[in-house]
């Protein structure tokens, strides 16, 4: 399924490293072509198979005015036709040789990825390089996919309980950022859209000097350059330049409160945000560190105490959700029968306190650590898996060999970086409350 | 500095030299395919009859190991729906030698994973760890399948947890959907219930229940080890033989449970449910068992009607008439005769109109041959699909342990591919006629009826319409008395 990410991002647990394991390192080569296009790959001959994935610098909070979803509508657009594709091709190039394609929107980005067997490898360069120069889709192709992202929003957003719910937090948590907007869009906003904005929206943003190329796997690494150089490294760039979000989002005057009702709400659940700095910023490992004995597993501070001890949760979450431009830092939890959501944010803000005032202990650091160094392994033992961390690294935190270092990076996190991300991001900021329950109170 | 100019002119000259080549208007060819490599399992058993099976990988270091109990849901006795899995969940809540919390605590400690629970067939542990801190994680493994102590407030803890989760499903159309279609195939028959039980049969679960279950089930000659990664073979047998070699069975060894009979007329049944963001639309009938020597074929005919994107079923419903995110359809096979189902999440206006598509494209698989440009692709798939999920720890160890617990040979690990590759269109032909066509399918729609009762009733005679409130998991009919 064309699929989007349309809420939460993995958070940065892309790649950790233990003190006594040495995990090798992911060992990028780079490049950049003429026209811009920057290329990445990470030779692998352990399977026949090779992950491609183009990832641009072109996300929801790119959306234009009044088109909420836009990005992520053109991203199942770009599986239609091309100059010399018809639509699906991708599927005849990917699927029905034995590999398999998607692609997701995020906030900042829009990433496209195929698994193949390595044979394959120059055929979807071409293809790549197909969408990337050209997109030549009818008003009838573009009308019935309108409709299936339609259904990917009653599927997502609609449908299931808590849909409503996630797709509130975005919205309450920024005041001005299009980080607020939806990425999944309105039905509303989806019918505004029209072929025209289509084609504007290629030209603009789907251009060599907005993307990144990744390739890990079964390669050659002087046949792979020719073949990039022979697909992609023809493609020009238009003259205009490429518009950036500039908007900032300013400090949070007050607390805020939110009140989300939807008609099916079997138990009440509620998320506390707080701002929280940019993927690259130097606290991001130690913000992680913290969301981890907070509300990572079954020993995570939140679930000991609210899930197992007090019975008043059904479940509980807390992460860094740290992005290109800034981040949010949320707790969340659904209730367990019996239980309001004002049990519920007065547990979690306890729990933050608590982390606030006194230093997590030595054994609870190194669990953190050693769950997130897991989390990172398991990522890697795919190439697909190496080039999502790759490219989360490059897009999110401008810099590839933050693969690397940031495993490096965790490892030096001390109890009193977590403490004092805690005190300047969340003390010392204000927090934003959603709820959500049943309408016509709780049910 | 220089070296760097000197590559950007590199790259600038192999640019300008190929765009004077003609430009390329039909996909480049493939080259010649490289072959996968397979890894080869060994195995052992213990004295006690366990079965211990590893595959030594070695591309990150981690390990993922599976117990399986060769009993699941399928043994859950009448009434008490949900005992296998809460058995199963309580087994990390605390042994004969540490707390709840001291087993969460100890093996997140170690950065590792170890989740149970219990399908149809089986109940699972599952570890997933790296690799320095291997046998410290086993050791918790162990711990809790032989030494669980299933605490009264441990079990009242567990009870209150599942019954929320399942009033939360049982407002989800296509969680609903799942339950209902369980039952509406296989009636009261052991594959006839939800496997993590309702609201009324988890309250009706006693410590007695999961202790019986534990001692009939939990024993040696009733299970499998499987160890999959960066681990030794003989180092993992070697742990195997120290942590399982003393655990000992009591009396004889259990028989599974009896056959899963069908019930013999299909029906049409409409759950109402007026505040569904989306109605669930599902076509199940009675599949086949994993056993079966028709199992390849009838993978090769599900790659083509419902399998992966290009499918019949993604065509038609998702990618021609943009009436759904994703259709699709899956064999659960089984010990016995498991479910099929075919299904799509679509608008509540266009609920009938898709149910009639799924009905459609499952009869033409019976009485139209498959052409081979279509096959050969859809086997591509199905082969592509199966070597990533063999591609890391956690699917390899899946594998291995599926075909374990069906007494399956091994040795199909490698010879999947090459079995894909042998089916005809004769064969899918064949299996399709037996397990895809529409005589004995169920249709169970779970949705806004109002928007799509009257044309789903100009196609289909007997609609049988329940309330999402009056809907009864617990009876074989469906109906709160």
């Amino acid at each position: 399924m064309r699929m989007r990410s349309v809420l939460i991002l993995l958070l940065l647990a892309t790649c950790r490293l233990s003190a006594e394991l040495a995990i090798p390192p992911i060992d990028y080569k780079h490049r950049t072509l003429p026209n811009g296009l920057e290329v990445y790959s990470v030779e692998d001959h352990s399977t026949p198979a090779v992950a491609i994935q183009v990832w641009y610098r072109v996300g929801s909070k790119n959306d234009p005015e009044g088109r909420s979803g836009f990005a992520h509508l053109f991203e199942h657009i770009m599986f239609k036709s091309t100059k010399h594709m018809k639509s699906e091709m991708m599927d005849r190039l990917t699927e029905d040789v034995g590999g398999e394609n998607n692609a997701n929107t995020a906030d900042d980005f829009t990433h496209y990825y195929e698994v193949v067997p390595s044979n394959y490898l120059e055929t979807l360069l071409w293809a790549e390089g197909e969408r990337m120069g050209s997109l030549t889709v009818d008003d009838a192709t573009f009308k019935s996919e309108r409709e299936v992202v339609k259904e990917e929003f009653r599927f997502r957003v609609l449908a299931p309980p808590y849909g409503r719910f996630a797709y509130a937090v975005n919205k309450d948590s920024f005041d001005v950022h299009p980080y607020r907007r939806p990425g999944i869009g309105s039905i509303e906003d989806l019918d505004a859209s029209t072929l025209a904005d289509v084609q504007a929206f290629h030209t603009t943003f789907y251009r060599p000097d907005n993307a990144v190329l990744i390739v890990a796997g079964d390669f050659d690494p002087q046949q792979l350059n020719a073949w990039v150089d022979k697909y992609l490294g023809v493609i020009a760039n238009p003259g205009t330049a490429i518009p950036r979000v500039t908007a900032k989002e300013p400090p949070r005057a007050q607390a805020k409160r939110f009140d989300e009702h939807a008609a099916n709400v079997p138990l009440p659940a509620v998320c506390i945000t707080w701002l929280a700095p940019a993927a690259s910023s130097a606290d991001s490992d130690a913000l992680t560190v913290a969301a981890a004995i907070l509300g990572r597993g079954e020993s995570s501070r939140m679930y000991r105490t609210m899930v197992y001890r007090d019975k008043i949760s059904q479940d509980v979450e807390a992460e860094a959700d740290l992005r290109e431009d800034l981040g949010l830092f949320e707790v969340d939890t659904t209730m367990a029968t019996g239980h309001n959501v004002d049990e519920g944010s007065k547990a979690m803000l306890r729990e933050i306190e608590a982390l606030e005032k006194t230093p997590p202990s030595a054994d609870e650091m190194e669990k953190a650590k050693n769950q997130l160094i897991t989390s990172a392994l398991r990522q890697r033992e795919t190439n697909e898996g190496k080039a999502d961390a790759l490219g989360e690294a490059i897009v999110l935190e401008h810099d590839a060999a933050a693969v690397n270092s940031d495993l490096t990076r965790l490892q030096a996190v001390t109890a009193a970086d977590v403490q004092r991300v805690m005190k300047q991001y969340i003390a010392g900021s204000k927090r934003y409350t959603i709820t959500y329950t049943a309408e016509g109170g709780a049910k | 500095m220089k070296r760097v100019m000197l590559a950007a002119v590199c790259c600038l000259f192999a640019a300008v030299s190929f765009a004077q080549v003609a430009e390329q208007t039909t996909p480049p060819a493939p080259s010649a395919p490289h072959q996968p490599q397979i890894p080869t399992p060994v195995e052992k058993t213990l004295a006690n009859g366990l079965r211990v099976i590893v595959v030594e990988t070695h591309n990150v270091p981690l390990v993922s190991a599976r117990l399986a109990i060769k009993t699941g849901a399928e043994a859950d006795p009448a009434g008490h729906a949900g005992l296998a899995d809460t058995t199963a969940a309580l087994l990390t809540k605390g042994t004969t030698t540490k707390s709840a919390e001291e087993i969460a605590r100890g093996v997140e400690a170690l950065g590792a994973s170890l989740d149970s629970g219990a399908g149809f067939d089986v109940s699972n542990v599952d570890l997933n760890v790296m690799s320095p801190k291997l046998s410290e994680a086993m050791a918790f493994l162990a711990d809790v399948v032989r030494h669980p102590t299933f605490k009264k407030d441990e079990i009242e803890r567990q009870k209150a947890q599942a019954i929320d989760s399942l009033n939360v499903d049982l407002h989800d159309p296509d969680a609903l959907a799942h339950f209902v279609l369980t039952r509406v195939v296989f009636g009261a028959a052991p594959y006839g219930h939800n496997l993590g039980g309702t609201p009324e049969s988890i309250a009706r679960i006693t410590r007695e229940d999961v202790a019986k279950f534990h001692q009939r089930y939990y024993r040696p000659d009733n299970a499998v080890l499987v160890m999959a990664g960066e681990v030794k073979a003989e180092d993992a047998f070697a742990l195997a033989q120290k942590l399982f070699g003393g655990w000992k069975g009591a009396g004889p060894k259990p028989a599974s449970a009896k056959p899963a009979a069908a019930p013999a007329k299909a029906r049409v049944v409409v759950i109402d449910m007026p505040d569904a963001g989306q109605a669930a639309v599902y076509v199940a009938r009675a599949g086949l068992r994993r056993a079966d020597p028709q199992y390849l074929a009838a993978q090769v005919a599900n790659a083509v009607l419902g399998g992966g994107y290009s499918s019949r079923l993604n065509e038609e419903i998702r990618i021609k008439r943009g009436l759904s995110y994703g259709a699709g359809s899956g064999f659960d096979f089984r010990r016995d005769v498991g479910p099929f189902t075919a299904g799509a999440q679509t608008k509540n206006e266009s609920a009938a109109e898709v149910a009639g598509l799924l009905i459609d494209e499952m009869n033409r698989m019976a009485t139209t041959p498959v052409e081979e440009s279509e096959l050969t692709p859809r086997k591509a798939t199905l082969i592509g699909d199966y070597a990533r999920g063999i591609e890391t720890s956690r699917g390899l160890t899946r594998r291995l342990a599926a075909l374990a617990l069906y007494g399956l040979p091994l040795a199909e690990i490698s010879h999947y591919i090459t079995g894909v590759q042998a089916i005809t269109p004769e064969q899918v032909r064949e299996v399709s006629k037996s397990a895809l066509a529409t005589g004995a399918a169920d249709v169970i729609i779970v949705g806004d009826a109002k928007k799509f009762l009257e044309p789903l009733k100009a196609r289909f005679k007997d609609v049988d319409v329940i309330p999402a409130e009056k809907v009864d998991l617990n009876a074989a009919n469906l109906r709160r008395k």
